[in-house]
């Protein structure tokens, strides 16, 4: 299998995390002095005008918004079918991930179910990753 | 200052052939579309005195002044990101000539996207992705690559919550086919779509079939912009900008495309502020627009923006698209030259360009006295819209 694109490491304003990930742990960012979340994580709060790196732990369960199954192979490391989930955390609206997973539902999808994350290693990186809670898959 | 309704007009269009591989560069196809801007307006490069460029044009205002013997370029600017710019470069031009800082501007945007760069090919293999602060590397590796695989997100969630979509995306891609079998420049003049057909199309990204997609082209478009006063004396009838508006909207979010799936209300399109902005300048509303160049790299992005431009109600695009209104037969006629999905895909300069005509009353799907022509730019990003009148005010 062709390699996977792999996401920078070392990006200031996501490093963190990728390196929670690598400890199995899904996390956002939030502001050091003022606690508000930022999603997508950015370093600088308009809020307070603080920047700096915090993060913290968020549980791995969300819902799902929507999605979409590649049909159309695009990336060699990307073999289709594969379908892209856009979850939203729970108890947070609009902090949405997209995970990725081979194959495609065999029951219909719905939006709102429950999806749980998971980690996935990929050579030197871990990727949090979503998958539905139930209904069958073919991968 | 305020703005000043139909000060400023385009008075010259002109774009070149379209194809998948044109065989010159994207120097050339720009050269080639604004000399033939300005030979449709009766000037030459001599009156040109201002050049805006897309940001993501590879070629630069001074490039394209030298190819074109430009003997004094005294403005240039750029607008973007991408294909939210055309409508902006645009107003650009008028604010230069309204400021005093140019007279005369050439707004052009040329590429070769099926030969050279396409912007359907996805992400590099070679390299990690992200940094930068682009956020790539939270979608990238997810095998969220493409353009088309962000809009099906967008269309899925459309489906999930409101009735109708699928049918309008169908009558979107049919009916831009129909406007673009009666112009003989529009790389699809010869190709047909039925239901039939547009339903058996191969699905690329689910519920995104290949039909609602827009083409990769090779080409340019470019067109003139003056004052009013000056537009008067030349050849064309003045296709006057009565107005033109810019919106990024509430929680933009970073980056190009990828990160707007993390606006809370990822459904409303920054069109709906452009929209405000874009009528409230010229006093106008959505119910006095004869007929609309609508930015569709895909079906769905058209049908979004129906709704943020109010000629629908919040979640009624698939039902207002699928009851005939966008056909030229219809009360709001769509794309008139075939658009992105029919025509060819100049990043939504081909979209002025037809917005001028019709305004003049020279197009091949010319609709009948048409006095207020919408042209808009994009979504993703941000939004931009041109509304061009027959009359100065």
């Amino acid at each position: 299998m062709t390699e996977r694109v792999l996401p920078v490491l070392d990006d200031p304003e996501t490093a963190g995390f990728w390196a929670a990930a690598a400890e199995h742990r899904l996390v956002v960012r939030a502001c050091a002095a003022c606690g508000k979340e930022h999603h997508l994580p950015r370093a600088f709060c308009a809020d307070c005008g603080t920047v700096s790196d915090h993060w913290v732990d968020v549980p791995p369960r969300g819902r799902l918004v929507s999605w979409t199954t590649v049909q159309h192979q695009v990336h060699p490391g990307y073999p289709t079918p594969y379908t892209v989930l856009l979850v939203e955390l729970e108890d947070r609206p609009g902090m949405r991930m997209v995970g990725q997973l081979p194959g495609q539902p065999v029951t219909p999808l719905t939006a709102g179910q429950p999806v749980e994350a998971w980690f996935e290693h990929v050579d030197d990186t871990v990727l949090p990753q979503w998958r539905p809670t139930e209904g069958e898959w073919s991968s | 200052m305020t703005w000043r309704p139909g000060s400023c007009a385009v008075v010259g269009i002109g774009a070149t052939d379209f194809s998948k591989d044109s065989g010159r560069s994207p120097l050339t196809l720009a050269a080639q579309a604004a000399h033939a801007a300005l030979a449709d307006a009766g000037l030459t490069a001599a009156d040109v005195d201002g050049i805006v460029r897309c940001d993501m044009d590879t070629i630069y205002p001074a490039a394209l002044a030298e190819a074109l013997g430009v003997p004094d370029l005294g403005y240039w600017g750029d607008a973007g990101p991408g294909g939210s710019g055309p409508a902006a470069m645009v107003g650009q031009a008028v604010a230069a000539i309204e400021a005093g800082l140019a007279t005369t501007v050439v707004v052009f945007r040329a590429l070769n996207g099926r030969s050279g760069l396409r912007y359907g090919k996805g992400a590099a293999t070679d390299v990690r992705a992200g940094g930068e602060a682009s956020y790539e590397d939270l979608y990238l590796p997810y095998g969220m690559q493409t353009a088309g695989q962000f809009f099906a997100l967008l269309a899925q969630d459309h489906m999930n919550r409101y009735g109708k979509t699928q049918e309008g995306l169908a009558e979107i891609a049919l009916a831009c086919r129909e406007h673009a079998n009666a112009n003989p420049a529009a790389q699809f003049h010869d190709r047909t779509m039925t239901e039939e057909s547009y339903y058996a199309s191969r699905m690329l990204s689910t519920p995104l079939r290949l039909f609602d997609y827009c083409l990769e082209s090779d080409g340019a478009a470019a067109v003139v912009v003056t004052s009013a006063e000056r537009a008067a004396d030349l050849r064309q009838k003045p296709a006057y900008v009565a107005s033109v508006a810019q919106a990024a909207g509430p929680e933009p979010q970073p980056g190009l495309m990828f990160p707007m799936l993390t606006r809370t209300e990822m459904l409303t399109t920054p069109a709906v502020d452009c929209a405000r902005r874009l009528f409230g300048r010229a006093g106008l509303t959505a119910a006095d627009v004869d007929v609309a160049q609508i930015y569709d790299c895909f079906t769905i992005t058209v049908l979004l923006q129906l709704e943020d431009y109010g000629f629908c109600g919040r979640g009624e695009g698939g039902e207002f698209a699928a009851a005939g209104h966008l056909r030229l037969s219809g009360d709001l006629p769509i794309n008139t030259s075939g658009g992105h999905m029919s025509e060819a895909y100049i990043h939504g300069m081909n979209h002025v360009v037809e917005g001028v005509r019709q305004v003049r009353g020279t197009s091949t799907a010319q609709v009948p006295g048409a006095q207020v022509s919408l042209v808009t730019s994009a979504p993703p990003p941000g939004a931009s819209a041109l509304l061009l009148t027959a009359e100065a005010s």
